[in-house]
């Protein structure tokens, strides 16, 4: 819920980051689903010297905006640059680690030269607590912000390049987790991206993807899980200017107890575009009477000959789906315990890396024998 | 007649507005093959559902014992684990759910079938290249986007990997082009030698029973079970088909028209 984190003065060494995940096209404020407003740490950062990211990744539009894109410039420890040549294939994936008990907070750029080939892992676990600095903290000043990792990833695909990027989130039940991604794509090339929402206290999850070359193809594949008191807020923007470009995005997930989920897909079919195609579709499995759930799908359209679609499938586990599962043992429990787990088992078994497993068995229903 | 396994005695079942099935009786013993025939409409694949206990159909009369238990009363999972199972006709479409989950998890409901990730794996590949079905479906969500013969393929994946003591297959055959009816059958024809189970086998196809020895067989018409016999009645019904039956019934009903309350009133549809 980002509402928990609204914070009129945030207290000391906190910052009260606005119009977070701002969707491209408002709605009715009242909804309360335009934005988000998030409470992070604020560490001084005065007399260090880092380096920062070439000044080309600074026009590269980010999902959650261009506050937390500066409040992660400002916190990160260092920024790491990595350049994949021309026509080269990466075959180590890239791994970003960040754990939001220790506070991580990493700010990546990537560029991918033309007809180069890359994985891109970003794994957010709980990992460490400092217990003592977390409960000083909290106990001193109760408008604190709660344990933050952060993940600031700008990738620039040039023409041909294919980018493969996995996310897997998971932080601590009491902590949050800001993701943020903004990807650039040149003629031909092709961007995958797999996204694994798994659950901790606030995820927030904001993506940016600029098709700015003709025929560039962007898919997108979000899968979560929230339950609890959880809170999962998103926004996608895929910024189709190249013309014949393509997107494709489809979200399924599952919320359970009191959890809640802000999807905000836009797909923006820009002036110049022809012959582009985006389609973007939700299916929500909603299993707790207190669960909010808002979707907010979006098609932008200024240019006449394109074609956009969106979608959303809201409900419960169908009586004919529980008859069937009824059918081969499955109690309606043992249905609804096997839709989160699929979630789960899904995510483990696309795990590009062992830093994504760790993620995955970190908060996960899944046996410790099921590997064996 | 073997032990007895399932016993459908007077059994009368409907939806909430409709009688379908008006006192059924059928008796399976165990191992044996039984093929259950009628003209569409005549209730059978109700009878199987109801058998299964889906709770779309409500009990209005009779009973259904299987393996010496009363299970008239028993939701559908329990008669799952019990050992009976029934192939729909159109498997339902369960997004979210990949096949392989799916599979592991119905398999750990049953202590009997427990056993490792790595054990798992290596049985539902054996089944899967026996039934000549393509192991990347296994990663795909369960009966979504796969065609009719597929989906029937992923049912005898699950009979052979549950290895149920009763079997209802519900026109497995329907829709199958050759190759894939010879697919089936021949999952059909491993579960009987591998597992020694019952079947009934619903069809109107008598291709999927040529490679099985059918120990008795039922016909049905609007709802009432109205003939029996061995396995010689299929090649009867193939030359004949069932109007004779159907003449019979309605000689039956004619003659009882006038008893008040009849519970044959209604037609099984």
């Amino acid at each position: 819920m980002a509402e928990k984190n609204l914070t009129a003065a945030a207290g000391a060494g906190a910052l009260a980051l606005e119009r977070v995940n701002a969707a491209p096209a408002q709605t009715w404020n009242r909804l309360r689903t335009n934005d988000v407003t998030l409470t992070v740490p604020a560490r001084g950062r005065a007399g260090d010297v880092y380096f920062s990211l070439p000044r080309l990744f600074e026009g590269v539009e980010c999902g959650m905006g261009p506050e937390v894109t500066a409040w992660v410039e400002s916190q990160a420890a260092d920024a790491r640059y990595v350049e994949v040549p021309r026509g080269e294939r990466r075959a180590e994936p890239i791994v970003v680690s960040v754990a939001s008990g220790a506070g991580e907070v990493a700010d990546t750029g990537v560029m991918v030269r033309e007809g180069a080939e890359v994985t891109i892992v970003v794994a957010a676990s709980a990992g460490e607590k400092d217990a003592e600095a977390e409960g000083d903290a909290t106990a001193a000043d109760p408008a604190a912000a709660p344990a933050t990792s952060a993940s600031l990833l700008r990738v620039i695909a040039e023409a041909g390049a294919r980018v493969t990027i996995h996310e897997y989130l998971c932080p601590g039940a009491d902590a949050q987790h800001l993701e943020s991604v903004g990807i650039r794509a040149g003629r031909d090339a092709r961007v995958e991206v797999r996204q694994y929402a798994l659950g901790g206290g606030t995820v927030a999850l904001g993506l940016a993807a600029d098709l700015a070359g003709d025929r560039a193809r962007f898919d997108l594949t979000q899968r979560y899980h929230a339950a609890g008191t959880e809170v999962l807020d998103v926004n996608e923007v895929v910024r189709m200017r190249g013309r014949n470009t393509r997107s494709e995005l489809a979200y399924s997930g599952v919320l359970e107890d009191a959890a809640k989920k802000s999807l905000r897909t836009t797909i923006d079919l820009v002036h110049g575009a022809r012959s582009a195609q985006g389609n973007e579709a939700e299916t929500v499995l909603v299993l707790g009477d207190d669960v909010t759930n808002k979707t907010l799908p979006v098609i932008l359209c200024d240019e006449d000959d394109v074609a956009g679609n969106h979608g959303a499938t809201i409900g419960s586990v169908s009586p004919e789906q529980l008859a069937f599962l009824a059918s081969r043992g499955l109690s309606r429990a043992d249905a609804e315990e096997l839709f989160s787990r699929a979630v789960f088992e899904d995510a483990l078994m696309s795990a590009p890396c062992p830093e994504a497993r760790a993620v995955v068995r970190g908060d996960s229903p899944l046996e410790s024998s099921e590997e064996a | 007649m073997a032990d007895q396994l399932l016993n459908v005695s007077a059994l009368s079942a409907g939806t909430e507005d409709k009688p379908i099935l008006h006192g059924v009786d059928l008796a399976v013993g165990a191992g044996e093959c039984h093929v259950l025939m009628g003209p569409n409409g005549a209730g059978k694949s109700t009878l199987g559902h109801v058998i299964m206990g889906d709770p779309a159909y409500a009990v209005t009369g009779g009973s259904i014992t299987f393996d010496g238990a009363d299970v008239t009363e028993l939701t559908s999972d329990k008669r799952s684990l019990a050992g009976i199972f029934l192939s729909y006709q159109a498997p339902v479409e369960v997004p979210g759910v990949p096949l392989y989950s799916f599979l592991r998890t119905i398999c750990q409901m049953r202590p009997e079938l427990k056993t490792t990730a790595r054990k798992f794996r290596q049985r539902v590949g054996e089944i899967a290249d026996q039934l000549e079905l393509d192991q990347s479906f296994l990663m795909r969500e369960l009966n979504v986007g796969f065609s009719g013969g597929e989906k029937k393929k992923i049912e005898m994946l699950q009979l052979l990997l549950l290895q149920p003591k009763l079997a209802i297959l519900d026109e497995t055959d329907s829709g199958l082009d050759v190759d894939a009816l010879g697919i089936v059958s021949r999952g059909i024809q491993a579960y009987r030698e591998q597992v020694g189970g019952a079947l009934i086998v619903i069809t109107h196809n008598t291709r999927i029973l040529e490679r099985l020895s059918v120990d008795r067989t039922h016909v049905m018409v609007h709802g009432h079970m109205v003939a029996e016999g061995d396995a010689s009645l299929i090649a009867d019904i193939d030359a004949n088909g069932f109007e004779r039956f159907e003449r019979a019934l309605g000689e039956r009903d004619e003659a009882c028209v006038d008893c008040p309350g009849c519970p044959k009133a209604g037609d099984a549809e």
